[in-house]
């Protein structure tokens, strides 16, 4: 039987868990989209599903008060 | 009393009556028997993306403890108010009175800081993601 795992590529520094992840601390959210403005998802980045959401909250958050764009194409 | 806090985006070209605005919801809210406890004002900040026509906008931060009836009296206020293109209400679970990450990057960064806390420290370690609601108004 053949057994395929998945090899998670990580691309950003791991989150420590107690980072404080705010919808203000714009310099950290950047990290976590691509140049088009989408939420790079977990399997790339390697974030914890817990931090992952929280995460997904503060960027869009971030988007709302226009800290961040939803799309390059605004 | 509940813990609110509160993002305004204001008009760029009405920035200067952004301290008579603060000073205006500081009575309303003290009147009521509320408080500030944090208030930030982030300066003029270039917009992700346009918003009514407008690229930039001055950000004010409050973290006020009010309650209900009071707190509907504000965001009414900013729903009638031309100069506010924006804004956002969260329950916290706490008092909140650390400086915010804006105002820390801008601290070490070049422009200076022009935050203040108001208030007692109730909680130093407030934490910061206890998030329980968020009410969107524009």
């Amino acid at each position: 039987m053949a057994y395929y795992a998945r090899k998670k590529t990580i691309t950003v520094a791991p989150l420590a868990a107690s980072e404080d992840i705010d919808y203000k601390n714009v310099e950290l959210l950047r990290k976590y989209i691509m140049e088009s403005g989408r939420i790079i998802p977990s399997r790339i980045t390697g974030t914890a599903p817990k931090q992952q959401r929280k995460l997904t909250r503060a960027i869009k958050l971030a988007r709302y008060l226009a800290l961040l764009p939803y799309t390059d194409q605004h | 009393m509940r813990h609110y806090e509160i993002v305004l985006l204001v008009h760029p070209d009405q920035s200067t009556q952004v301290p008579t605005m603060i000073k205006r919801y500081e009575t309303l809210i003290t009147k009521h028997g509320g408080q500030i406890h944090r208030q930030e004002d982030w300066g003029r900040l270039q917009l992700s993306y346009p918003i009514k026509n407008v690229h930039k906008a001055h950000y004010i931060l409050l973290n006020i403890e009010s309650d209900e009836a009071t707190l509907n009296e504000l965001t009414n206020s900013f729903r009638f108010n031309d100069a506010i293109i924006r804004s956002l209400v969260l329950k916290r679970a706490a008092a909140i009175t650390e400086p915010s990450p804006m105002v820390k990057k801008k601290d070490s960064g070049e422009v200076a800081a022009v935050a203040e806390t108001v208030g007692p420290v109730l909680n130093e370690a407030a934490p910061a993601e206890a998030v329980e609601s968020v009410e969107v108004g524009e």
